[in-house]
């Protein structure tokens, strides 16, 4: 098994910067997420590491060696793109067969190799269709299939399921991450849905502007973002606009209340970050009344306008909890678990 | 949206149908004059709706046949539409694969030559000709010298067929998908792309064919007794043998582009990016 480093990897698209002093490292076996949105750089950098884009500054490191001067075929890498990618005029097993072929292997060799990732996709019965005969989700199973066959140093995996329907996404999700797991494959998945890179990854890398803003466990990027742009990006997040009295403490809206971090340049305006499911709706805090009450399955989300800051947060209950009616009085408190105190 | 009147749809259908059959008429009449000349051996003066089935004959083609030339001439054609078509899609395949790839933004100017053949008459390409013959009288010489000019003459058509072709895939993810897989250029070209354009490359083939059968000027200029030089030579002596010979060239290339539609019509449905639509399940 091998890692992948980028090392201070630069990449511009005429004035347009796609990757600023891009550092990253993936253990051999790991499954990263690079998420942001889009025009952040995560699908140039997972381009840099296929050799479709040439760098302008910076290393590709696999297996302790640079490949960024090794062109794009020469290079050991299992990629599966957004767009359905399968060559229309061979049928499935042609298609996984194809990078063997190029590797020179033996027929029986082959056969095997596609024989085992066939059972691996569950797609035995689908051997000899072409792409046009199979679904959206089995053409990307393919092509996953495809991508594993010639063993490839690291998986890159370009939004692979940005086209499926929201069931087959889910299962093909679910899939990939046993297929993974299973062999161990260093793997680069590139998403823009948040809830994706976060159920399936050992890690995730935030992205913004060409840079990774935060590299980390999926709870620690959703419990612990390390710049408000990270908080604001992966999930909801409700801002209070407040003054910062002391390391500890702020007023927001005549309420003195605690907060566990206020590290910044000392700022006196600040923002705090609050996660929508870390407010509570009880009988002390700040006034409010309800605008609107949504069912989201198990739970609910409601927003309410508060009286003295004038704006509206977002509170979440379980759909267990009494509905809300719009102008409905109630009041909104936080359990001094902030996610972030940002300067203004 | 509201039904148009049922008078108004059917004075649309019967507008359409008429286009249609004037379309037809104008190409028809002049084949059929064409071949009542060439196949009946009906003074001219005579021809009319009385004459209409008299001295029906199909000797003209006989006699043509049976000219010295008729077979070398065929054969020399052959031979050029032949290379014409290799060298055309041995240069134009890997040029518009690489401007759509490398330098989309060429793509207009590379458009704008390929139109100049319209727009320049072969009797310029004639007059360059003759301007560099002493120079490279080696080439000129061989029967194949035609081969370069014909598939300039053919660009208009060619690389439109090609350049459709090209935007009905998803060329980038496919050559990207085959680089990933360890192909080389080569190896993409020949196993990946070539292969998904079969119908523009058949009508490629096939216009090319056309305009080969159809080219007089240049050949006639280079001494080259292809098909259509040997047909307007074989028009002097047998002025109805030569109009016979017109008309079996027209009814063959009509034949190749109806066999051209039939190849090239769509068998499965692609969708606007050009992979294959997804069953749906």
């Amino acid at each position: 098994m091998t890692g992948i480093s980028f090392e201070q990897v630069a990449k511009s698209f005429g004035t347009t910067r796609a990757l600023v002093d891009f550092d990253l490292d993936v253990e051999a076996g790991e499954f990263i997420s690079l998420l942001g949105p889009s025009g952040c750089g995560k699908t140039t950098a997972l381009r840099v590491a296929a050799g479709f884009e040439s760098l302008d500054r910076g290393r590709v490191i696999v297996g302790g060696s640079d490949i960024s001067p090794i062109p794009a075929h020469r290079r050991n890498m299992g990629m599966v793109f957004q767009s359905y990618s399968l060559f229309p005029n061979l049928d499935v097993r042609a298609n996984i067969e194809f990078g063997l072929r190029t590797r020179r292997q033996s027929t029986t060799e082959r056969r095997a190799r596609v024989d085992e990732m066939l059972e691996l996709v569950q797609l035995t019965d689908q051997a000899g269709r072409f792409a046009h005969q199979l679904s959206g989700g089995q053409q990307q199973r393919v092509a996953l299939a495809r991508a594993l066959a010639i063993r490839p140093d690291v998986l890159l995996l370009d939004e692979p399921l940005s086209a499926l329907d929201a069931q087959v996404r889910s299962s093909l999700r679910d899939e990939i991450r046993r297929i993974q797991a299973e062999l161990g494959i260093t793997t680069i998945f590139v998403t823009h849905d948040q809830e994706e890179a976060l159920s399936i990854s050992d890690r995730v890398g935030v992205m913004s502007n060409g840079r990774l803003e935060q590299i980390d466990t999926p709870e620690s990027v959703y419990r612990r973002p390390a710049t408000p742009f990270v908080a604001r990006f992966v999930g909801r997040i409700n801002e209070f606009p407040s003054l910062r009295l002391d390391a500890r403490t702020v007023e927001c809206a005549g309420r003195r209340l605690p907060v566990a971090s206020s590290e910044g340049s000392g700022s006196r305006d600040v923002l705090i970050l609050i996660r929508p499911e870390d407010l509570r709706i009880d009988d002390h805090g700040f006034d409010g009344s309800i605008v609107r009450s949504t069912f989201m399955g198990p739970v609910r989300t409601v927003e309410i306008r508060l009286d003295r800051l004038d704006r509206i947060v977002e509170v979440v209950e379980p759909c267990s909890a009494d509905v809300r009616h719009p102008g409905e009085r109630v009041r909104v408190s936080w359990p001094s678990s902030e996610l972030l105190v940002e300067d203004v | 949206m509201t039904a148009r009147p049922v008078s108004a749809r059917s004075f649309s259908r019967l507008g359409k149908a008429g286009i249609l059959v004037l379309a037809g008429l104008f190409f028809v009449l002049p084949f059929a004059a064409m071949t009542r000349f060439a196949l009946q051996n009906v003074q001219v003066i005579d021809l009319g709706w009385s004459t209409l089935f008299d001295k029906w004959s199909l000797d003209v083609f006989t006699n043509a046949f049976g000219n010295d030339f008729f077979l070398d001439s065929l054969v020399m054609s052959t031979k050029i539409a032949i290379g014409t078509v290799l060298l055309t899609l041995l240069l134009l395949v890997p040029t518009a694969v690489w401007v759509h790839l490398k330098l989309p933004r060429a793509r207009a100017f590379v458009e704008f030559l390929t139109v100049l053949p319209y727009v320049i008459p072969a009797i310029g390409l004639v007059a360059g000709i003759i301007v560099v013959k002493p120079h490279v009288r080696w080439f000129i010489s061989s029967d194949l010298s035609l081969i370069p000019f014909y598939v300039v003459l053919a660009l208009p058509f060619t690389y439109r067929a090609i350049d459709t072709g090209l935007q009905s895939i998803d060329l980038k993810t496919l050559t990207e998908a085959a680089r990933n897989l360890g192909a080389g250029w080569f190896r993409t070209l020949f196993t990946v792309i070539a292969p998904n354009l079969r119908s523009a490359i058949i009508a490629s083939t096939f216009l090319t064919i056309a305009v080969v059968l159809g080219e007089f000027t240049i050949a006639d200029v280079l001494l080259k007794r292809t098909f259509p030089a040997f047909m307007a030579e074989y028009r002097q002596s047998d002025p109805r043998g030569g109009y016979a010979l017109a008309v079996l060239a027209l009814g063959l290339t009509t034949l190749l582009f109806i066999v051209l539609a039939q190849l090239t019509r769509p068998r499965r449905r692609i969708d606007s990016i050009g992979t294959n639509t997804p069953r749906k399940t």
